[in-house]
C-alpha cells in the first residue's frame, strides 16, 4: 500500500498530520515537542510519538492529532499542566517530549 | 433472587460513579477528589419500584484496553459477570473525552444507559448538552443527572430497568468504521476468530480483533493460552498490518483506531448535541489556582507549609482530648481495679483489656484530627497536585508520581494504613514501579505506629512534639525513597513509565463530606482496636501470665513477706493492709518493703511466662539496640498488629507493678524505668517505624505480588530496622545520650 493509498484510506488521520507538517514549515508555526514550547497558550497537537502504550494511553485521555490544548503551567524540567477537552491533565517530561504541537495564536 | 436486576456503574475517573453509587444504595463508600480511589469493584443493593437491584461500582477507566489494573478489573467484570445493564456515567462538562469510553462499551455490546452527570457544572461553564439528541444519535437512553444531589436518579434507574428488561438490547456490539483497510483487516480477523471459536465465549469477535490491533496484552495472553495456533495466525496478520502502518505512516493501528473513534464522537456531538456559550479556551478559577500552587518555586513552599500546618493543627488541637481520654481510661482502670477481687480475672481486665486496648483507644482524638486534615487535602483536590509536584522527586528514586497516593494512604502524612496503601498501588501501570511502591509503603507512619510515636516522643522528647513528629515523618519518606532507589537499581531495575494524570478541579470540601471521611477512617481504627487488637491484647496478656510462678517460688515470696511483717507490731500491719496510703512512718516503711517484694514477684512471674521467655531469648541480640525483654515482647506482638506495641508495653509495664498503687501513664512509667532513656527511645522509634509490616499487610503484599515478595519485605525491613536501631543506640550510648 502506498502513502497515497493510505492517505486516501485514512484521510482523516493522515490529513491532519500532513496539514500540521505543511504549515509547520513556517517558523512562526513551527512544530515542536510540548516540552520545548516556551510560552503558555493554545496549541494544536500534530503527532504523538514514543512508546506504543503511551500513545494509546494519551489517545484515551483525548490527546490525538488535530486536538487543541491549552498549556497552563510549564516547568523548567519540561513537566506541564494543560487543559484538554474540558479536563486538566498533568504530564511529565517523557510524555510532553512525545507530543508534537504547534502554536495557534 | 429471581427478580433481581444486576447493574454496573462505569465511567472515567472522577466522573461521579461512587457518588451516584452512594446516592442509590445509601452506602458510605469513600468518594475522593482524586483519580483512582476505587481500585476494585464494590457491590451494593437497593430496591426501586418493587424491583431488587444489585449495583456494582467499577473503578474509573479511560478505555477498555488493558493499560492498567483498573481497566482490567472493569473489563473483566463486564465480560465475566455480564451485568444486565451498565450505567455509563459521563461528565457533561467533558463530553468528548468521556464518550471515548462509551464508544468502547458500545463496541463490546453491553446493554447501556448513559447518566449525563454534572450538568450543573457544565451549565456554569456555558456548556449545553442536548440529552435527547445524544440518545437518538447513539441509540441508547441518556438521562441528565446531578449525582451529588440525586437529581434525575429515579428516571435513570427507570431507564436502566427498561433496558435490562428488553432482551433485544442485550449484548449487541456496535460497528465503528476504522477506514477501508483496517475494516478489511478486522473482517478477515473476525472470520478467523469466528471459524475457530477463538475467545468467542468471552468477547464478541469484532472486539477481539480490535483489541489485537490495539496490542492488548491481556487478550493476547489469553488467546495464546486458549488456542496457541490460532493466536499465532492472528498475531502474524496483525503484525503485518502494524509493520506496514509504521513503515508508511509512522503510526501504530491503535492511533488510527483512536482517531476514528474521536471522528465518530465528533460526528455525533456536532449534530447539535453540544453548544458552548462561552469561549472554550476560557480559564476557570481552578486553572488560575493551579498557576500558583503548582508553580516551580511557590509550589513546593506552599506544599511544605500546608503539610506542616496539618501536623501543627493535629497535634495542638488533639492534645487536650487525648489527655482527657487518657485520664478517663486511667480512672476507669483504677475504679475497676479497686472493685474487683484480686486474681486472674482482675488481671485480665485491668492489664489485658483496659491497659491494652484502652491504650490504643486513647489515641482516637489524635487519629481523628489527622484524618480530618487528610480529608481536607483530598476533597479539595490539592492532593492530586501534590502527586504532580512529587513526581519530580519520585522520578529520582525510580518511582512514579502515582506512587504518592499509596504513600499518603499508608501514612505519608502520618495516620494512614498500609493495607489500603498496598491496594492503591494498583493504579500504577509498570509492574516494577508498582512492586517498588508496594515494598516501600509499609515504611510510612501508619495510624498504628502513630500512638507508639506519640507515646515515645511525648515521654522522651516532649519539648517540641509536632516538630519531632514532622521530623520522623520526613525520615520515613527519606528511608522509603532511598529503599525504592535501592530496589529499582538492583532487584527491580527497569525503565520508568511516564507520568500522565488527570487533575480533578478544586472543590470546596463540604463539612458533611469531611466528617464522613474522617469518621469512616477513625471507625476503622476503633473497630480494629475493639476486635483484632482486643483479641491480641488478651492473648498477649495470657502469654505474659501463664505458666506463672511455681508454688515453691510463691511460697518463698510469702515467706519473705512474713519475715518483713515479723519485724513490725500487729497494729502497724493492720494499718497497712487494705489502705491506699499508710498513715504512720512505720506503716509507710512496711508498705514500701512489701511493695518491693510484690514488684519482684510480679517481675519474676513475667520473666517466667511464655512471652517473658520469648523476650529473654531475643535479649541476647536485642540488647545491642538497647531493647530489654519487656520491649521485645511488645515488638514481637507488633508483628501481629502495630497497635499492639503500645498495648503490650502497657500490659508489660503495668504487670511488673501490679500492686504499686500507682496509676501513672505508660509514658511516665517508661521515663522512670532504668532500662529506658533517650537513646533507647530513639532506637525503638526507628525500629518500630521500619521493621516488618504487620501480618495483615504481609498477606496483602502476598496477594498483590507473591509470597516471595511478602517474605522478602518481612526479612529486609526487619534486618534494615535492626541495623539502624543498633547504630543509633550505640552512637547515642557513646555520645552520652543514653
Amino acid at each position: 500500500m502506498t502513502f497515497k493509498q493510505l492517505n486516501h484510506t485514512y484521510c482523516c488521520f493522515a490529513g491532519k498530520v500532513r496539514k500540521c507538517l505543511r504549515t509547520g514549515r513556517n517558523d512562526a508555526e513551527k512544530i515542536m515537542p510540548l516540552s520545548k514550547i516556551g510560552h503558555h497558550g493554545r496549541k494544536r497537537i500534530c503527532k504523538i510519538t514514543g512508546d506504543r502504550k503511551l500513545c494509546a494511553r494519551m489517545a484515551s485521555l483525548g490527546f490525538h492529532p488535530g486536538e487543541e490544548v491549552e498549556l497552563l503551567c510549564r516547568e523548567n524540567d519540561s513537566r506541564c499542566i494543560l487543559k484538554i477537552q474540558g479536563g486538566t491533565v498533568s504530564l511529565d517530561n517523557t510524555a510532553s517530549n512525545n507530543i508534537l504541537v504547534q502554536s495557534i495564536e | 433472587m429471581k427478580d433481581q436486576i444486576t447493574m454496573a456503574l462505569a465511567g472515567n475517573p472522577n466522573a461521579g460513579k461512587t457518588t451516584l453509587f452512594n446516592q442509590l444504595t445509601g452506602a458510605r463508600q469513600h468518594v475522593g477528589n482524586y483519580p483512582g480511589i476505587t481500585v476494585d469493584h464494590k457491590e451494593g443493593r437497593f430496591s426501586h419500584t418493587g424491583r431488587e437491584i444489585s449495583l456494582t461500582d467499577l473503578p474509573g477507566t479511560y478505555s477498555l484496553t488493558a493499560y492498567s489494573v483498573e481497566e482490567l478489573v472493569a473489563r473483566d467484570y463486564l465480560v465475566n459477570a455480564k451485568p444486565q445493564v451498565v450505567i455509563n456515567i459521563v461528565d457533561a462538562s467533558n463530553l468528548e473525552r468521556n464518550l471515548y469510553l462509551t464508544c468502547q462499551f458500545l463496541e463490546l455490546g453491553v446493554p447501556m444507559v448513559i447518566a449525563l452527570n454534572m450538568i450543573d457544572v457544565a451549565k456554569d461553564r456555558g456548556i449545553e448538552v442536548k440529552a435527547d439528541r445524544l440518545a437518538t444519535l447513539l441509540g441508547i437512553p441518556v438521562v441528565p443527572i446531578i449525582a451529588r444531589t440525586g437529581l434525575g436518579k429515579n428516571r435513570l434507574i427507570d431507564e436502566a430497568i427498561a433496558v435490562a428488561s428488553d432482551s433485544r438490547r442485550n449484548w449487541q456490539p456496535l460497528d465503528i468504521s476504522y477506514g477501508d483497510d483496517l475494516d478489511e483487516t478486522i473482517m478477515s480477523l473476525m472470520t478467523e476468530i469466528d471459524q475457530k471459536g477463538f475467545l468467542t465465549d468471552i468477547y464478541p469477535s469484532r472486539f477481539t480483533a480490535i483489541k489485537y490491533l490495539e496490542n492488548d496484552d491481556q487478550i493476547m495472553a489469553r488467546g495464546r493460552t486458549a488456542k496457541p495456533a490460532v493466536a499465532e495466525t492472528i498475531e502474524s496478520l496483525v503484525s503485518q498490518v502494524s509493520g506496514h502502518l509504521v513503515k508508511t505512516m509512522d503510526v501504530f493501528p491503535e492511533a488510527i483506531i483512536a482517531d476514528h473513534r474521536y471522528g465518530f464522537i465528533k460526528s455525533i456531538i456536532r449534530q447539535g448535541v453540544l453548544t458552548h456559550k462561552f469561549d472554550t479556551d476560557r480559564l476557570y478559577a481552578s486553572d488560575r489556582i493551579d498557576k500558583i500552587v503548582t508553580n516551580r518555586l511557590l509550589g513546593p513552599i506552599i506544599m511544605l507549609t500546608v503539610l506542616f500546618g496539618v501536623y501543627k493543627l493535629t497535634f495542638s488541637w488533639s492534645e487536650l482530648p487525648v489527655s482527657w481520654l487518657g485520664s478517663f481510661i486511667s480512672w476507669f482502670g483504677d475504679v475497676v481495679s479497686h472493685n474487683l477481687p484480686d486474681g486472674l480475672f482482675k488481671s485480665m481486665i485491668t492489664s489485658g483489656i483496659i491497659h491494652g486496648a484502652g491504650g490504643v483507644l486513647g489515641f482516637v482524638p489524635l487519629i481523628m484530627f489527622m484524618f480530618f486534615g487528610i480529608a481536607i487535602l483530598e476533597d479539595s483536590g490539592y492532593l492530586a497536585r501534590v502527586a504532580f509536584m512529587m513526581d519530580r522527586i519520585f522520578r529520582i528514586f525510580g518511582l512514579h508520581g502515582s506512587s504518592v497516593m499509596p504513600f499518603i494512604i499508608s501514612g505519608g502524612i502520618a495516620g494512614g494504613c498500609a493495607v489500603p496503601g498496598v491496594l492503591a498501588t494498583r493504579t500504577l501501570r509498570s509492574p516494577k514501579e508498582r512492586l517498588a511502591t508496594l515494598l516501600t509503603v509499609p515504611f510510612m507512619n501508619c495510624g498504628a505506629k502513630l500512638p507508639v510515636l506519640a507515646l515515645l516522643i511525648g515521654a522522651f522528647f516532649s519539648e517540641n512534639k509536632a516538630r519531632y513528629m514532622f521530623f520522623f515523618t520526613v525520615l520515613t519518606w527519606v528511608v522509603a525513597l532511598l529503599s525504592a532507589k535501592f530496589f529499582r537499581s538492583t532487584v527491580l531495575r527497569g525503565e520508568p513509565t511516564p507520568f500522565v494524570m488527570e487533575l480533578p478541579p478544586y472543590r470546596f470540601p463540604t463539612l458533611q463530606g469531611l466528617l464522613i471521611h474522617t469518621w469512616e477512617r477513625t471507625w476503622q481504627y476503633i473497630k480494629k482496636a475493639g476486635s483484632v487488637i482486643l483479641g491480641i491484647s488478651v492473648l498477649i496478656w495470657a502469654m505474659m501470665t501463664f505458666p506463672g510462678l511455681s508454688p515453691d517460688r510463691i511460697a518463698a515470696f510469702d515467706q519473705q513477706r512474713k519475715a518483713v511483717k515479723a519485724g513490725f507490731p500487729a497494729d502497724i500491719i493492720s494499718e497497712t493492709e487494705g489502705k491506699k496510703t499508710a498513715g504512720s512512718e512505720q506503716a509507710a516503711r512496711l508498705a514500701e518493703q512489701l511493695s518491693i517484694i510484690d514488684g519482684d514477684q510480679a517481675e519474676e512471674a513475667l520473666r517466667n511466662s511464655a512471652a517473658g521467655r520469648l523476650g529473654i531469648a531475643f535479649e541476647s541480640v536485642s540488647r545491642y539496640a538497647g531493647f530489654d525483654w519487656r520491649t521485645n515482647i511488645a515488638l514481637i506482638g507488633g508483628f501481629a498488629a502495630k497497635e499492639v506495641i503500645v498495648s503490650t508495653l502497657g500490659t508489660a509495664y503495668s504487670m511488673g507493678k501490679v500492686d504499686s498503687k500507682e496509676s501513672a501513664s505508660l509514658g511516665q512509667r517508661l521515663r522512670q524505668d532504668p532500662h529506658w532513656n533517650k537513646g533507647v527511645a530513639l532506637a525503638a522509634l526507628l525500629f518500630i517505624m521500619f521493621y516488618s509490616p504487620c501480618f495483615i499487610t504481609i498477606i496483602c503484599i502476598a496477594r498483590e505480588a507473591s509470597w516471595k515478595w511478602a517474605f522478602f519485605s518481612m526479612v529486609f525491613n526487619t534486618v534494615f530496622a535492626f541495623v539502624m536501631a543498633v547504630g543509633v543506640y550505640q552512637i547515642g550510648r557513646l555520645s552520652g545520650l543514653g
